[in-house]
C-alpha cells in the first residue's frame, strides 16, 4: 500500500469518528443544546469530511458535504435559526454523509441520486431561507485570484515611464516584460512576508532589474522602524502570464500599492539590465538580499523595516507589532473584530487526541492466550507447592501470592487492550431508530445510556446485529401509534431506551420501550394455534412472555419488511447465546417491555468457587454466590412433597440438587450432607445450588465450550484446572429458572 | 540546512497529507493538533514557517495566529492558513489576524511546496 493508500485509509478511520462526532452533537442539538460550540463541533466534522474529500476527489461526497457545511456555516453566523425542523433535516443530512462516504469507500453502491438531491434541495432551502437558491453554486474556484482595481492612487514619485493606470492589459498582447511597481505598507511586514522574498519570487520568473525609491524614507528622528516608506521598481524581461507575476503578490496584494504594466518591448530597459549585471537576479533560490538592499538603498543609515533583521536585533517595539497594523487599515478592522467571536480555548471542552498505537489484532490475541495460559500455569504451581506440604507462612508460599497479584494484573491490563466501550455500537443506532420510525410513522424518541462501558471486541462486534434487531421489534412491535398513544394517555412520542452497564462481572444491555407490552392474551393464542404449547398449559406470565423466542414465532399479523419475517427473537437469543449470554424479557401491559441482554465482559476469564458433585469438579461463577451454607434437617421443606425448599433469611428458596439436573447421578443426595450455595440470578431471583462439597475458590480461564465441543444446556463454559483436570462453569442463571423448570416434570412442553 | 514546518490541524488525514508532501519536498515537519497544543508545539519546538488549519476545536486558527504574532519570537514567522473556502472574506480575516499567505485545500503538493517556498526565508 503506498502512502496515499494509507492515507486514504486513514482518511475513511477518520470519516467514522467524524461521523460519530457529528452524530452525537447533532444528538445534543435535538436535545436543545444549540450552543454555538455544539454547532461549530458539527460545523467542523462535515468540514474535515470535505477536506479530505476533496483531497482524494471524491467528487459526490465533496458535494454533498460543501452543502450542508454551507448551512452550518449560515447556523454558525446565527444568520439561521436553530430550530426543530432544520436540526430534523440535518439528521437526515447526516445520514446521507455517511452513505456518501460508505459509496466512496466502494463498500456500498453509490448514494441514491434522488435522495441525495432532495436532502441537497432542503438544505439549500434552509441554507437561502425561502428564496430559490442560486442559480448554479459557485464552486471552488481553486487558487481563487480575482483581478482587483487598486482603490489608493500611488504616491510618491515613480521613475521611468510607466503605462496609464487605466489601460487593462491582456495578457494576449504578450508584452516582453513587466513593469512592476510595489510599495509595501508596514502591515505586510506585521504578517511576516518579506520583501526580499517577494523580489526573490520574481526572479525566479525571469531577469529582472529593480531599482529603488528610497526619497520618501523620512529622517531619522521620524522614522518609524515598522513603517514601510520603499518603493520598489521591478522590470521583469520575461514573456510570462500577468497572472503569473500577480500570483506572486497574491499574499500581499492588500497590503502594499501594486501596478503590474507591461513593458511593451520598451527598447531602452533592454540595456539596463546589461549595464547593470549585479542587479540582475539569477532564477535560482539563492539571492543575498542583504548586499541587496544595501545597493538598492543605497545605504541609508536606517536598514530596511524588514522584521527578519529587526525582530531578533531590538526587542523594544515587541509591543506594537500587530495592533497599528489593524488601526492602520479600517477596511479590514471589522473583519478582525469578529474574529474573538469564536472562544479560544475555554475550559477545553475537547481533550487532545490520545496517543495511540495501531496494534495487529493478531498479537494482541496472542498474548492474550500465553496470559491465559500463564494463569493456569500458577495455578498449577499453587497447587503443587500446597500439596507438598510446605507452610502458608514459607517464602516459596509468599512468593507466589505476589505472582498471583502480577497474573491478575497482566490478565486485567491485557484484557484492557480488547476492551472497547459499546459506544461504536450504539452510535448507529439513532439513525435506525429515525428510519424505522419514518416507516412506521411513528414519533420516536431514542435515549441511550453507558455509552462508555467498555467490554471486549469480539462482544462489541457481535452487539450490533441483535441491538439492531431488538430496536426495531421495540418500534415496530412495541410502540403504538401515536394516535393509539395520545388515546392512552401517552404522550404521541414513545422512547426507547438503549442501556448498557456492568453488572457481576458481565455486560447488561437494556433495551426498553414504554408501548403497550406484551399481549399476553394473543401470543398465547398464537403459540396454541401454531402447536408450540398445549392449549390447556398453565404458563405464568412470565412463561408467556418467553413463548416469544420460540423458533417460528411471529406476533406480527402483517409481516413487515422491518422487523424480518417472524424469525427475529429466536435468532437474536440464539446469536446472544453463542456469545455465552442470555436474554430475558420483562413486559408489564400498557407500560412497555424491557429486554435484557446479558453478556460476559470478556471470553476470557472469570472468578469462581470450585465445588464437587458426583465426583465432577464444576466451577460456580463467583458474582453470582450470595452465601453458602450446610442445611439443616429443620430448614428443609418439601413442596408437594418432591420439590425441596430450603429456609434462608426467612424466606424459602428452592434447593437444586445440582448432579442431578445436570444428569450426574439419578438419585437425589440427603441435602444434609451436602453443601447450599445461595446464588442470584442477573433477575434478582434467588435459589439454593445443592453440591456435594466446596473445593475452593480460584481465578479460572474460559475455554469456550462452543467452539470445542457444543452448547451444554447449564453450562457456560469450560476451563482447565491446575491439575490439569477440566472443568465445567455452571450457568447459574439457566440451571436456576429453566432447567429447575424441567427436571422434575420432563413432561412440560416449554422446551427453551 | 533542513527548515522546520509546523504543522496545525484537527484533522489526521490533512496532517498526513502535509507530511507526505512536506517530507519529499525536503522539509522537516513537526505537528500539532488544535492551536492550543499549536502555540505549545511552537515554544518548545520552534518552527521556520507554519501552516494551521481554521476550523478547529479548542483555539482555532485565527486565534493560533494572533497568539503567534503577540509572542516576540514568532511574530515574523510565516503562517500560512489552510482554507476551503477561497472567498475574500477568510482570507481578509486571516491576514488581519497575521498570517502570511493562505493554501487552498485540497492542495495541490507541488503549489503547497511552492507556497511554503514562497514565505520561507
Amino acid at each position: 500500500m503506498d502512502a496515499f493508500e494509507a492515507i486514504k485509509a486513514t482518511f475513511f478511520q477518520e470519516c467514522d469518528e467524524l461521523l460519530a462526532e457529528l452524530e452525537s452533537k447533532l444528538m445534543l442539538l435535538e436535545q436543545g443544546q444549540t450552543d454555538l460550540e455544539t454547532i461549530n463541533a458539527v460545523f467542523r466534522a462535515v468540514h474535515s469530511v470535505k477536506g479530505g474529500a476533496g483531497a482524494f476527489g471524491l467528487e459526490a461526497l465533496v458535494r454533498f458535504a460543501h452543502v450542508f457545511e454551507t448551512l452550518m456555516d449560515e447556523l454558525r453566523a446565527g444568520r439561521k435559526p436553530c430550530d426543530p425542523v432544520t436540526i430534523k433535516t440535518l439528521l437526515r443530512a447526516s445520514d446521507v454523509l455517511a452513505d456518501h462516504i460508505q459509496a466512496a469507500q466502494g463498500l456500498a453502491p453509490p448514494v441514491d441520486e434522488d435522495r441525495s438531491a432532495g436532502l441537497v434541495h432542503e438544505l439549500e432551502l434552509l441554507t437561502h431561507g425561502g428564496e430559490a437558491p442560486p442559480v448554479v453554486e459557485e464552486d471552488e474556484d481553486d487558487f481563487g485570484f480575482t483581478p482587483m482595481a487598486f482603490d489608493s492612487p500611488l504616491d510618491g514619485p515613480l521613475d521611468g515611464p510607466l503605462a496609464p493606470l487605466g489601460e487593462p492589459e491582456p495578457a494576449s498582447e504578450a508584452p516582453s516584460g513587466w513593469r512592476v511597481v510595489f510599495k509595501p505598507h508596514g502591515r505586510m511586514y506585521g504578517s511576516a512576508n518579506e520583501t526580499g522574498l517577494l523580489l526573490r519570487e520574481v526572479g525566479r520568473l525571469g531577469p529582472v532589474t529593480v531599482s529603488l525609491d528610497e526619497s520618501t524614507v523620512p529622517n531619522l528622528d521620524l522614522l518609524v522602524a515598522e513603517d514601510g516608506y520603499l518603493t520598489w521598481t521591478l522590470d521583469l524581461a520575461a514573456d510570462v502570464d500577468e497572472k503569473a507575476v500577480r500570483e506572486v503578490f497574491d499574499f500581499v496584494e492588500a497590503d502594499c500599492d501594486l501596478t503590474i504594466t507591461p513593458l511593451g518591448g520598451a527598447p531602452e530597459t533592454a540595456p539596463a539590465f546589461e549595464d547593470e549585471p549585479a542587479a540582475v537576479l539569477p532564477a535560482s533560490d539563492e539571492l543575498d538580499i542583504a548586499a541587496l538592499l544595501a545597493k538598492a538603498a543605497g545605504a541609508p543609515a536606517e536598514p530596511a523595516p524588514s522584521p527578519v533583521a529587526a525582530a531578533p536585533a531590538e526587542p523594544a517595539p515587541v509591543a506594537a507589532p500587530i495592533a497599528p497594523a489593524a488601526v492602520a487599515a479600517p477596511a479590514v478592522s471589522a473583519p478582525a473584530a469578529a474574529a474573538p467571536q469564536t472562544p479560544p480555548a475555554q475550559a477545553a471542552p475537547v481533550a487532545p487526541a490520545p496517543v495511540t498505537i495501531r496494534v495487529d489484532l493478531d498479537r494482541v490475541d496472542r498474548l492474550i492466550n500465553v496470559v491465559g495460559e500463564l494463569v493456569i500455569q500458577q495455578a498449577m504451581l499453587s497447587q503443587r507447592v500446597l500439596e507438598s506440604g510446605l507452610a502458608r507462612s514459607s517464602g516459596i508460599a509468599l512468593g507466589l501470592e505476589d505472582l498471583e497479584l502480577l497474573t491478575r494484573e497482566i490478565q486485567d491490563s491485557v484484557m484492557a487492550i480488547r476492551a472497547q466501550p459499546v459506544k461504536s455500537v450504539f452510535q448507529r443506532m439513532p439513525r435506525l431508530v429515525r428510519e424505522v420510525a419514518d416507516m412506521v410513522s411513528k414519533q420516536v424518541r431514542l435515549v441511550t445510556a453507558g455509552e462508555d462501558t467498555e467490554v471486549d471486541k469480539t462482544v462489541v462486534e457481535r452487539l450490533a446485529e441483535p441491538i439492531t434487531h431488538m430496536l426495531r421489534n421495540a418500534i415496530d412491535h412495541g410502540l403504538e401509534t401515536p394516535e393509539e398513544r395520545v388515546a392512552a394517555g401517552k404522550s404521541a412520542e414513545g422512547t426507547v431506551r438503549l442501556a448498557a452497564l456492568h453488572r457481576s462481572g458481565r455486560i447488561v444491555i437494556e433495551i426498553a420501550d414504554d408501548g403497550k407490552g406484551i399481549n399476553r392474551e394473543r401470543v398465547k393464542k398464537i403459540a396454541i394455534d401454531k402447536g408450540l404449547i398445549a392449549p390447556d398449559a398453565a404458563l405464568t406470565d412470565e412463561q408467556i412472555d418467553n413463548l416469544i423466542f420460540l423458533p417460528g414465532f411471529s406476533t406480527a399479523s402483517v409481516v413487515s419488511d422491518i422487523s424480518g419475517r417472524g424469525v427475529g427473537m429466536d435468532v437474536v437469543r440464539r446469536s446472544i447465546q453463542a456469545l455465552g449470554g442470555r436474554i430475558s424479557i420483562s413486559s408489564i401491559p400498557g407500560k412497555g417491555s424491557t429486554f435484557t441482554l446479558s453478556l460476559p465482559l470478556t471470553l476470557a476469564v472469570l472468578d469462581g468457587m470450585v465445588v464437587s458433585a458426583a465426583d465432577q469438579i464444576l466451577i460456580a461463577p463467583l458474582p453470582a454466590i450470595v452465601e453458602s451454607l450446610t442445611p439443616q434437617e429443620s430448614d428443609l421443606h418439601y413442596v408437594g412433597g418432591i420439590d425441596p425448599v430450603i429456609r434462608f433469611r426467612d424466606r424459602f428458596l428452592p434447593l437444586i440438587d445440582v448432579a442431578m439436573t445436570m444428569g450426574f447421578r439419578a438419585t437425589p443426595v440427603v441435602p444434609s450432607e451436602g453443601v447450599a450455595v445461595v446464588v442470584e440470578t442477573e433477575g434478582g431471583q434467588q435459589a439454593a445450588l445443592l453440591f456435594d462439597a466446596i473445593q475452593g475458590q480460584r481465578q479460572v480461564v474460559i475455554k469456550s465450550l462452543e467452539t470445542n465441543y457444543q452448547q451444554v444446556e447449564g453450562v457456560a463454559a469450560a476451563t482447565i484446572l491446575g491439575d490439569g483436570r477440566v472443568a465445567l462453569i455452571l450457568d447459574v442463571d439457566v440451571l436456576v429458572t429453566d432447567m429447575r423448570r424441567k427436571s422434575p416434570r420432563p413432561d412440560f412442553k416449554l422446551a427453551s | 540546512m533542513k527548515k522546520t514546518v509546523l504543522t496545525v490541524d484537527d484533522s489526521r488525514t490533512m496532517r498526513d497529507m502535509l507530511l507526505m508532501a512536506l517530507e519529499d519536498a525536503g522539509y522537516t515537519v513537526i505537528q500539532a493538533v488544535d492551536g492550543v497544543d499549536g502555540l505549545e508545539t511552537l515554544a518548545a519546538k520552534g518552527a521556520d514557517v507554519v501552516i494551521t488549519d481554521i476550523n478547529m476545536p479548542r483555539m482555532d486558527g485565527f486565534g493560533f495566529i494572533e497568539g503567534m504574532r503577540a509572542d516576540p519570537n514568532h511574530r515574523a514567522t510565516p503562517v500560512l492558513v489552510l482554507t476551503t473556502e477561497s472567498d475574500a472574506e477568510k482570507k481578509a480575516r486571516a491576514r488581519a489576524a497575521g498570517a502570511t499567505g493562505w493554501i487552498v485545500k485540497p492542495f495541490d503538493p507541488v503549489k503547497l511546496v511552492d507556497a511554503v517556498r514562497r514565505v520561507a526565508a
